[in-house]
């Protein structure tokens, strides 16, 4: 026999539910606060965390040197990684809605690889497939290849029998034809450019600039509300495509607005760090495991864990060995492995029962 | 408030489906059970009032109103639809699935009165105990049960359910049924509810509408449109319509020679 809950007592659970998540976007904001000032903190030079803390809230109260080294050299790092987390982490959780897989992200997907061909057929060639750009050549190519391989997920995820898995098949084979097309610009470069289209496939924080950040701030600043607007119909694309449609949702234009987002975050993400592989991954995988997927919730929270984990990354970088500042894709790609094969199992499992 | 369904052609593609479908003139407060057998077109029917099939000619009408001239958003505030298919793999407790049905034509904060609207309505089909548990892990059954309160927590004009008791046992589907029509008694929507189970259909509607290849055959009160030779052909089985002690209609069938 079931025994019947009263009214009351279910809301009341709910309401509990709802504070707890905050508690949880709470606790993440903390952590990544912390992880923010460590990394502030830790590089070549060593000094107290205190004379850190005093030159972050007064620029000039230990003198111009800490001033350089803490504002316009550490600053911009670390700021730059959590933002750049934060983007990639909010586009992994956005594509994992709208394509109903908890695998896509803009690595998996092949939007990395295509944006890091864009950037390279700009440093190899100076081909811009947008004319009169300037400065912004690199940039611009980046990003026009993000969109152009979104653009192509989307066509794809609206074939006839593309299933999850399918979909992942298509990120490895665009991976792979951007791969191809990258070695052969790589084939064809100078050994300076060699070294900058390395910068792309390698993700690598040290070309943060104040420039860069307010960019992607600003596009973050535009894409939370952005999202958060259409938190309510997003979260019924989680019901099922049908389900969401009877609930008045257009799920057409729901998808080709949210994937535009999706290419501009993602595309900006990469044209700033080059190649961070699976920060799209862990991120919201993190945040669904904490706060389920009610998307009011889950974009925040994934946004906070992906700031979260580059932050941390950003730390390791530094940290394995001194003097020595790691590729930031590389340590994200080890931790990001074993979280994707967990993901791979836990869906299989999911298919047999 | 009335729902008319006039001269509705409607398919997928070049192909039609519905062919000149009427239904006029459904009171709110009717339980409309639309019947007939696989691939006649019921829930092709239900998709083009819903408006996720466009019709190529007729009118739908609400209370006068062209709900096809309607946006989206607009038209799923009056009419609710709960599609034959549903379950999903979300990480969403039923509270927060039936919430979310809730807030798809509600402001974008979540008030106290959703609140309660969405634990009365869990109360009201008996589903409380699963408020707090994952959609994803729900019986076949109880997530049939969840979809039909998905689409009344709405309280819309028009609510339509396509099969809404195949995957349930015979307690749950009589207590569905009751407590759909307990719902209905205070608000007066348009229920329609297409159903395999002749002998639930008997039970539970005020009329209905047989539907046979894309065209009605026949509309009327449940005990008059049983018994008409239409409904032996159109299922191809043999059938008698008989009456308990009880004074309640079944259909006996068996198959055809
Ligand atoms: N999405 C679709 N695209 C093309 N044809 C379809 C589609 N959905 C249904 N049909 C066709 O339309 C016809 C009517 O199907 P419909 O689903 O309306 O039947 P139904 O009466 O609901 O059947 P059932 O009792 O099996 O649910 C069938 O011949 C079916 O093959
Ligand atoms: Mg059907």
């Amino acid at each position: 026999m079931t025994i019947d809950v009263n009214p009351a007592k279910m809301r009341r659970a709910y309401v509990t539910q709802v504070s707890r998540r905050y508690g949880m976007i709470a606790l993440v904001s903390g952590l990544l606060a912390l992880s923010f000032f460590l990394d502030v903190a830790t590089g070549p030079g060593k000094y107290e965390l205190s004379i850190v803390f005093d030159v972050l809230t007064d620029p000039m109260s230990h003198g111009v040197r800490l001033k350089v080294i803490v504002w316009d050299y550490r600053l911009p790092v670390a700021i730059t990684a959590a933002l750049v987390g934060a983007l990639l982490a909010v586009a992994g959780a956005q594509m994992q809605t709208i394509l109903n897989n908890p695998l896509a992200e803009p690595f998996t997907l092949g939007v990395s690889a295509a944006a890091s061909f864009g950037a390279s057929l700009a440093i190899v060639l100076g081909v811009s497939v947008i004319p009169a750009v300037g400065p912004l050549l690199v940039t611009m190519n980046a990003f026009v290849f993000a969109l152009f391989t979104c653009g192509f997920i989307l066509l794809a995820t609206r074939l006839k029998g593309v299933g999850s898995e399918t979909m992942i098949l298509f990120g490895i084979a665009i991976f792979f034809t951007f791969s191809a097309l990258l070695a052969l610009m790589q084939y064809m470069a100078s050994e300076d450019q060699i070294a900058r289209i390395v910068f792309w496939m390698m993700g690598s924080l040290s070309r943060a600039s104040w420039e860069k950040i307010t960019l992607g701030a600003l596009l973050l600043a535009i894409a939370i509300p952005f999202s958060l607007l259409r938190t309510w119909p997003m979260t019924a694309l989680r019901m099922g495509e049908a389900t969401a449609e009877s609930m008045g949702v257009d799920v057409g234009r729901l998808r080709v607005e949210m994937l535009i987002c999706i290419s501009l975050l993602a595309a900006t993400a990469v044209s700033f760090v080059g190649t961070v592989g699976f920060v799209g991954l862990v991120g919201p995988h993190i945040a669904r495991m904490l706060v389920g997927e009610d998307q009011r919730f889950f974009v925040p929270l994934s946004a906070l864990v992906g700031a979260l984990v580059l932050s941390l990354t950003s730390l390791i970088s530094k940290s394995i060995t001194p003097g020595i500042i790691y590729p930031i894709g590389i340590i994200t790609s080890l931790i990001g492995v074993p979280v994707f094969i967990s993901i791979i199992l836990s869906t299989r499992k999911e298919r047999l029962s | 408030m009335t729902l008319s369904i006039a001269n509705l052609k409607a398919g997928y593609g070049k192909t039609e489906v519905l062919h000149d479908v009427s239904v006029p003139d459904i009171k709110g407060g009717a339980f409309v059970g639309l019947i007939g057998p696989n691939a006649s077109g019921k829930s092709t029917l239900f998709k083009t009032l819903a408006g996720l099939v466009t019709p190529t000619a007729g009118s739908i009408t609400i209370g006068g109103d062209d709900v096809t001239l309607l946006r989206r958003k607009d038209r799923a505030i009056r009419v609710a639809y709960m599609p034959q298919a549903y379950g999903c793999n979300a990480l969403l407790s039923v509270f927060e699935s039936v919430l979310l049905a809730l807030k798809q034509t509600t402001g974008w904060r979540v008030e106290a009165e959703n609140l309660d609207r969405v634990s009365d309505t869990l109360s009201a089909l008996g589903l409380s105990h699963l408020a707090d548990r994952g959609i994803a892990d729900l019986s076949g059954g109880q997530a049939q049960m969840v979809a039909v309160a998905q689409t009344i927590v709405r309280a819309p004009e028009v609510i339509l359910l396509d099969e809404p008791t195949s995957a349930l046992d015979l307690h749950h589907q009589l207590s569905i049924l009751t407590s759909i029509r307990n719902e209905m008694d205070c608000k007066k929507p348009v229920v329609m509810a297409a159903l395999h189970d002749l002998n639930l259909a008997a039970k539970f509607c005020d009329r209905l509408v047989l539907l046979c290849e894309g065209t009605i055959l026949a509309d009327g009160p449940p005990q008059h449109i049983l018994a008409l030779p239409e409904i032996g052909w159109t299922y191809r089985v043999e059938t008698d319509l008989e009456q308990t002690r009880r004074g309640v209609f079944y259909v006996d069938a068996r198959l055809t020679g």
